[in-house]
């Protein structure tokens, strides 16, 4: 069966920033492909004009003026914030010692 | 108690007559939630904080010209609500609180309307049948073995389940209006730009809008009413002047010109749709209105589109869900960049993953010119070709589905199954035009089927008036 590389896989799980196991590698060598071949026919597609659509409905960008709003408070940020030291968010070692 | 079985008037004006109380009707609606719990269409109730204002609204005078006061109302989990979880059906939210509302959500609140819960729907919106929700399918109230629909599964559950009179869902590529054909109900996908998307949380940021699910057409647009309007936070708002939807309900529709593109009759609709299209037409016909069958270019592309498109802007969107600030985080991670894969890899589930994992693909490097660049040259052509359409025609109609909701245990394999569920759907959504989906009988095991209605931009009160006319002449 037609199929991506298990290199390809891990290429394309990089890129996406996310964690595949043996056993899901071997899935998404079949899935993917399948998914990669149905958007390929976009080439096949014949089109006349090569302006981009970037959103349907077009609105004017509206500035508003260079002045403080409100905004929330770091303590209600914090709630949702899975590891907290004080008023930092907590991440594991960024730079080695 | 069988209020929530009335309308919306009939209800309004039993509380203006003080016959009963908001708490009435909120106790109703958690009766009838868990005499049908089988159906799983809420992720989170909001049992205490519904009854405690509702208490408080009793109290209260009834505000007359609001029809919607004191009415609950049910909310697709993607909808940010303050103080209430909002998952998007992820193991990635389960545990996420938002500390602001939505602007649909502010609005509603204006109105006094009531809250109920939060429902269910596919991870992330990402999906046709609402069965990778992290929470378990769905069920279809019309046949429990049967899918709802997706991605906005809960909110058409719980609406034709007769647990909650109205609730919000968000369509992408036909997520209000396809589960809305599978259970007999009434979706609308408004135009992009007419409901702020400020606190949806985003999946394909140029597809993705807001909309009613209802029991009928009126109170659908009653509820549009409610959700439109310019918004600061949002600059892809339209700045429309406030209108009434139900203005042009009751008057005939006479002298219209309807087109049908042919795709949309093709032998990839089930026989027994035609043959409900058919009617739909002879009704039409009859009532002095014209129906054309007209060959419109790409549509048989659009789900080609649609996977580009949607899956790119996905895993850009999606990137923020790296375990940092909020959400889930996975432990014992030695390094950040280590953190980010596990939190994503344990945290998404596989339809998310797959969708995340093409879309990164897609707009990578020489890919995004290949891939994305293409496919919105040829999302302008498809815009231009509805716009060709709509200079000569007042609607397009069509089926809203290719077959009536299937078992909840068939097409669980397919990658791409999914995509072409919403095979009709999806333009609608490419050229950002307003489309809706109304019930248009039944087939023979009693299953649904839904008319999908679509007009030009900002043009949804003369949809209503259309779609209003016909749910009285198919009765």
């Amino acid at each position: 069966m037609n199929k991506l590389s298990r290199e390809e896989v891990l290429h394309v799980a990089h890129l996406a920033r996310i964690k595949v196991t043996d056993e899901e590698i071997e899935k998404y060598q079949i899935d993917l492909k399948k998914l990669l071949d149905d958007v390929d026919k976009i080439n096949d597609i014949e089109v006349e004009s090569e302006e981009l659509l970037v959103t349907p409905v077009e609105q004017d960008s509206v500035l508003r003026s260079d002045q403080e709003t409100s905004s929330v408070s770091f303590e209600e940020i914090k709630k949702n914030v899975p590891a907290v030291t004080g008023n930092f968010v907590e991440v594991p070692v960024m730079i080695g010692e | 108690m069988n209020n929530l079985k009335l309308s919306i008037k009939e209800i309004h004006s039993r509380l203006v007559n003080k016959e009963i109380t908001p708490l009435d009707l909120v106790e109703e609606c958690y009766e009838k939630i868990e005499e049908n719990s089988i159906l799983n269409s809420f992720i989170t109730v909001n049992k205490v904080e519904a009854t405690e204002y509702a208490k408080e609204l009793s109290k209260q005078e009834v505000e007359k010209d609001n029809l919607l006061w004191g009415i609950p109302i049910a909310i697709k989990d993607n909808i940010s609500t303050k103080g209430i979880r909002t998952t998007c059906a992820s193991r990635m939210l389960e545990n996420y609180i938002p500390i602001y509302d939505a602007t649909v959500i502010e609005k509603i609140k204006e109105q006094k309307m009531i809250i109920i819960g939060k429902t269910n729907m596919d991870e992330f919106a990402m999906g046709s049948t609402s069965r990778t929700s992290y929470f378990g399918s769905p069920k279809n109230p019309v046949d429990p073995t049967k899918i709802t629909g997706g991605s906005s599964g809960g909110s058409a559950a719980c609406v034709a389940g007769g647990l909650v009179p109205l609730a919000l869902g968000t369509d992408t590529g036909g997520s209000i209006r396809q589960p809305a054909s599978y259970t007999g109900i009434v979706g609308m996908k408004p135009t992009y730009g007419r409901v702020s998307r400020y606190g949806l949380i985003a999946f394909g940021s140029s597809l993705d809008q807001i909309g009613p699910m209802t029991r009928n057409v009126y109170e659908n647009a009653l509820l549009l009413n409610t959700l439109v309007g310019r918004d600061k936070k949002d600059l892809t708002s339209a700045d429309k002047e406030i209108e009434d939807f139900t203005r042009l309900i009751g008057q005939e529709v006479k002298g219209m010109k309807i087109a049908i593109p042919k795709y949309f009759v093709s032998d990839i609709v089930s026989p027994i749709i035609i043959e409900k299209l058919n009617r739909v037409v002879e009704i039409l016909e009859a009532n002095g209105n014209t129906v054309e069958y007209i060959d419109m270019k790409y549509l048989d592309q659009a789900v080609t589109l649609y996977q580009i498109i949607a899956m790119g802007e996905a895993s850009s969107n999606l990137a923020r869900f790296d375990g940092v600030k909020f959400g889930y985080r996975s432990e014992n991670s030695s390094s950040v960049e280590e953190m980010y894969e596990n939190t994503r890899g344990e945290g998404f589930g596989k339809e998310v993953k797959r969708r995340i994992m093409v879309g990164s693909y897609l707009l990578s490097g020489d890919n995004a010119k290949t891939y994305y660049d293409k496919a919105l040259m040829i999302r302008n052509a498809m815009k231009q070709e509805f716009d060709k359409v709509f200079k000569e025609y007042d609607f397009i109609l069509g089926p809203t589905t290719t077959t009536v909701a299937y078992p909840l245990d068939e097409n669980l394999d397919d990658p791409t199954k999914s995509f072409m569920d919403d095979v009709l759907v999806i333009p609608v959504n490419m050229a950002g035009l307003p489309g809706m989906s109304i019930p248009m009988g039944k087939d023979q095991d009693n299953m649904p089927i839904g008319l999908h209605i679509i007009g030009n931009r900002f043009e949804e009160a003369k949809m209503y008036q259309l779609a209003y006319d016909l749910e009285k002449k198919l009765k």
